[in-house]
């Protein structure tokens, strides 16, 4: 046996032992009681944009695609959904505050039109959540005219 | 000596008049930075924001990053839900320990927030947040 089948044994068995350690996927909820989309009237094609590029990390309805149930990738996905979840979850939108609700909608403005959301990482695997530059300002303006309409 | 006292007292009024016209301008300075908000600053908090935040966060400051997310001086002429936000994040940095930042704090270490000054814009913003929030509820 050469060194060189050594080494690819001793990688391939790194490889199957890291599938034990667990992701530490968030658990979901199942309920859309307080959904952002299933709770309000909003505009069909900003619908779209948010369900293609936000909601597979900032909401319950996260689909998981087969490469993320395999370590080393299975951990950097869970922990960006978890961070997900945590900042913005629209799957519970209507158990905020208004006051949160403004501050989520005045950040989800700036994360968009600074071009840090959705996430690079994210998008280059995940072509169709990429935003074009008119989606971007089009849903920066309904983020605003919505956030608005809270305060009327 | 009535004429001279006479004198005197035109004297001394006039240069009460004097420091009254001086010291005016110096003291609305308060009232023209708050002129349009929909929020109340009381005196105490004015002074922490004064000493540790309007530096950069104001309209004229240099500071191009500070001034793009926040001017106290034109602050309330935001949109009200930007008002709330605004005010809101203002909670949370300061509870988070992120703001002042770390590099300003280095070089003018004054501007370092007691814990009881925290507090007190802590809770000016989050009060000032919850109470436009329902204002249009």
């Amino acid at each position: 046996m050469n060194w060189k089948r050594i080494t690819l044994y001793i990688i391939l068995a790194i490889i199957i032992l890291i599938q034990f350690i667990p992701a530490g996927r968030p658990e979901l909820g199942t309920s859309h009681e307080n959904d952002l989309l299933y709770n309000n009237e909003i505009p069909e094609d900003i619908a779209g944009m948010l369900r293609a590029s936000c909601y597979d990390c900032h909401s319950y309805e996260v689909n998981y695609p087969w490469y993320s149930y395999v370590a080393p990738v299975s951990w950097l996905v869970a922990r960006d959904i978890r961070e997900g979840l945590k900042e913005l979850n629209f799957s519970e939108w209507e158990s905020q505050s208004k006051m949160d609700k403004a501050k989520n909608l005045d950040e989800i403005i700036d994360e968009i039109t600074e071009g840090e959301m959705p996430m690079p990482i994210y998008t280059i695997i995940h072509r169709n959540a990429k935003l074009t530059d008119e989606q971007k300002e089009q849903l920066a303006d309904w983020a605003d005219s919505y956030a608005e309409s809270l305060f009327e | 000596m009535k004429k001279i006292s006479t004198l005197i007292f035109i004297i001394i009024l006039g240069f009460l008049f004097v420091n009254f016209t001086i010291s005016t301008p110096a003291s609305s300075r308060q009232d023209v930075k708050t002129e349009k908000a929909k929020y109340h600053v009381p005196e105490d908090v004015q002074q922490i924001i004064d000493k540790s935040c309007y530096d950069c966060h104001y309209s004229e400051s240099e500071n191009e990053k500070g001034k793009k997310k926040l001017q106290f001086d034109k602050l309330g002429e935001l949109k009200l839900y930007k008002q709330v936000a605004k005010l809101a994040d203002i909670a949370d940095e300061i509870n988070e320990g992120e703001m002042p930042p770390e590099e300003a704090l280095e070089e003018y270490p004054e501007i370092k927030l007691t814990d009881e000054e925290k507090t007190k814009l802590v809770g000016w913003a989050e009060e000032m947040a919850k109470q436009l929030s329902s204002d249009s509820e």
